[in-house]
């Protein structure tokens, strides 16, 4: 009985080593494009660590990275690099923000699928989103008014194709001003004549993307770099992370965690 | 394996020295590139590492902690300008004669911000303009303000002085203290310059402090005591102090005031007329049945800011992404004449881009001030403005174009009149190609 009994103990502890078993509250909060990776990683991640909630919420790049700064979040999702700026209020604050790439992203130029066209140069799409062209006919394909969808200026989409597309020009003011992917990848399916750009997860039958610069957007040529507008995606963390929040990021990185970002429609690392 | 890459890579560079610890983006991409296509590394785990990299050294160097980057790099910032200028003034004088002059102008600035710790900077900064030794030229009795030089001398050498030298302590995030030659912005809060010529840099000490309140709000408080002149043969030396509350309030999406209540004490009583006096003043103008007082300024400001206030109208005449409007108002307490005598005030507006930063960019100003004879002392109002004078009305328009990053071409227009007296109206024109760096 009393060998049993070791042999039990023994057990228990074994296992409480083998399990991980962690009590721990994890909030991210940031860039609508990071959020599937977020949701469904946090999803897995739950599933297997009882004892973690992870609560994840959109808002945009900005304010992701605002919170971490502030500190009122974990985890920073940011669909562009914190800028001098923000890491000059981080330092004061006393915020040592730590950039993880967790996925590569392509942004797709998208058109209606009733567009003829199929192909944009980079500066032609810069012509277009700063005003100097309007119609679809001063591109050769077919007429009517171009109508422009753009994201707010908290967005980090927004912020990666300004940089990206139209080295830091300003959006003409007449563009519809959309707050997510979904929310512009259903403007341009529901408007003949529109344009727009989503992240590469957001490319769906209902949107037609173009080539750039005769590159299309794929998973192969935004690794590459061959495909003229693509970006790294990022958590943030206040310092190098440790406990819950460390096994997430490693969770995320990981052949899993990557299989998941892929199935979310970014490009993984691995 | 990523682990033991980044190993390899900090095994190579302690290897190739401290000197060669300065490595160029350019090379790591050209080793991780390698590295790849040796199947190292795969493109993905590749960009991982570089991004990774780029961004703690970004970190370091916002920090001022980078080992690749050399200390004085990241703890010294440089910045200066250039501006060439076409400037013709047209008066006509009380005989109603008419006079013209033609200039060509230089300034040249260059200035340094150097960060001594955490908390405490040390800016240096160099102008041209005539030093406050040198007042010996008739026609510009404006220079002790101006950082302007004029070609002539016949090609003379021409000054370069001392603009700016103050250390600056910031304890706290909502305290920040100001001593030596001080920019102005360190000590005023002006929407306009119906008060203050922009080129005027105080000397003594200044105190900011912030009071933080929900969103972007907040209180402000700018104090402080300052020098205007020092007599050695007199302990009653002439001098300033300013009081300044204020608030930044969001009013709603798209929309910013800002408002300050100032108090300003000018002890120079019992002094005679300042250096850089334009003579306007009743006491300066050699008015004997003028005593000078101590002048006490009284001055409420207000700016509001629109971003993008004609969005969404689709017009693109009016895509103006920044209109501001002013209004300023002075007083000197101190003075028992008429209001005329003793107030002003300016009326304004600022539209188009927010900073002219690139090609395309523009901005546009339109102001009207009216100054009275005593409201302010002579020393301080624009220099551009009928000499720096009180007593005038005027008028003030301006345009600034982006030629390119950091240059741009500027085009200003006063049209001043005397007040109290014969109008003697000037009208100045400059045009200007301002180089920043």
């Amino acid at each position: 009985m009393r060998g049993f009994a070791k042999l039990l103990v023994l057990g228990v502890v074994v296992l409480g080593l083998v399990v991980p078993c962690y009590a721990a509250n994890i909030t991210i909060k940031g860039s609508t494009t990071v959020l599937p990776i977020a949701q469904a990683a946090a999803e897995k991640f739950m599933k297997d660590n009882s004892g973690v909630d992870i609560s994840v919420q959109g808002g945009g790049s900005s304010v992701g990275i605002a919170s971490i700064v502030d500190k009122t979040c974990d985890i920073a999702d940011a669909s562009r690099p914190i800028k001098d700026s923000e890491l000059v209020t981080a330092a004061n604050n006393g915020v040592d923000p730590v950039a993880h790439v967790v996925a590569m992203d392509g942004i797709a130029v998208i058109v209606n699928p009733s567009n003829g066209i199929s192909a944009l140069s980079i500066k032609q799409i810069k012509d277009i989103y700063t005003g100097k062209v309007s119609d679809w006919t001063e591109l050769g394909a077919g007429s009517g008014k171009i109508v422009v969808i753009s994201r707010d200026t908290s967005s980090g989409t927004y912020e990666a194709f300004n940089g990206l597309a139209l080295d830091g020009a300003k959006v003409r003011p007449d563009a519809l001003l959309q707050a997510s992917n979904q929310a512009v990848a259903s403007a341009v399916s529901r408007t003949p004549g529109a344009i727009g750009y989503v992240g590469l997860a957001y490319v769906s039958a209902s949107v037609k993307a173009l080539t750039v610069n005769g590159i299309t957007c794929s998973k192969e040529t935004v690794l590459n770099n061959s495909y003229p507008i693509g970006r790294p995606l990022f958590m943030y963390t206040n310092g190098k992370p440790v406990g819950a929040i460390k096994e997430f990021i490693d969770f995320v990185k990981s052949k899993e965690g990557q299989q998941l970002v892929e199935d979310q429609g970014f490009v993984g690392l691995r | 394996m990523k682990k033991f890459v980044i190993l390899a890579l900090f095994v190579c560079l302690a290897t190739m020295g401290p000197t060669v610890m300065n490595i160029y983006a350019g090379e790591v991409d050209i080793l991780l590139e390698k590295l790849v296509d040796k199947g190292v590394l795969t493109y993905g785990e590749a960009q991982e590492i570089k991004t990774e990299t780029k961004e703690q050294v970004r970190k370091e160097i916002a920090a001022g902690e980078s080992d690749a980057v050399p200390k004085w790099v990241q703890n010294i910032k440089f910045k200066g300008d250039l501006r060439l200028r076409y400037q013709s003034n047209h008066n006509k004088t009380v005989a109603n004669q008419t006079s013209e002059r033609h200039r060509g102008r230089i300034r040249a600035r260059l200035g340094a911000e150097a960060k001594v710790n955490d908390k405490l900077k040390v800016g240096l900064g160099l102008a041209t303009g005539l030093d406050d030794q040198n007042q010996s030229d008739p026609d510009d009795k404006d220079t002790i303000r101006s950082t302007n030089q004029s070609f002539d001398s016949s090609f003379a050498k021409k000054p370069f002085n001392l603009d700016y030298a103050f250390a600056q302590y910031t304890p706290y995030s909502w305290l920040m203290l100001t001593g030596g030659k001080m920019k102005l912005d360190a000590a005023v809060w002006e929407p306009g310059d119906l008060m203050w010529d922009t080129d005027i840099t105080p000397e003594g000490i200044a105190i900011d402090l912030v009071k933080k309140l929900e969103g972007k709000n907040n209180l402000f408080l700018k104090t402080g005591f300052y020098v205007l002149e020092e007599s050695s043969s007199s302990g009653d030396d002439p001098w300033l102090v300013h009081i300044q509350p204020g608030v930044n309030y969001g009013l709603a999406d798209g929309i910013s005031a800002k408002a300050a209540l100032t108090l300003d004490y000018f002890a120079v009583g019992s002094t005679g007329n300042l250096n850089g006096s334009s003579g306007t003043n009743s006491w300066s103008s050699g008015d004997l049945a003028a005593p000078k007082k101590d002048v006490v300024n009284i001055m409420p400001a207000l700016e509001v800011k629109f971003s993008e206030p004609f969005r969404g109208l689709g017009i693109s005449l009016l895509d103006i992404p920044v209109l501001k409007l002013f209004a300023e108002y002075v007083k000197n307490m101190n003075d028992s004449k008429p209001d005329d005598n003793k107030t002003g005030f300016m009326l304004g507006c600022k539209f188009g881009a927010d900073k002219v930063k690139r090609w395309g960019d523009w901005q546009a100003k339109y102001n009207y001030a009216m100054l009275g004879k005593d409201a302010v002392l002579d020393i301080l109002p624009d220099s551009d403005r009928y000499s720096g004078g009180t007593a005038i009305r005027a008028h003030e328009f301006a345009i600034s174009y982006g030629l390119g990053e950091n240059t741009e071409l500027g085009f200003d227009v006063y049209r001043s009149k005397r007040i109290g007296m014969a109008e003697a109206p000037e009208t100045i024109v400059q045009v200007d190609w301002l180089l920043k760096f």
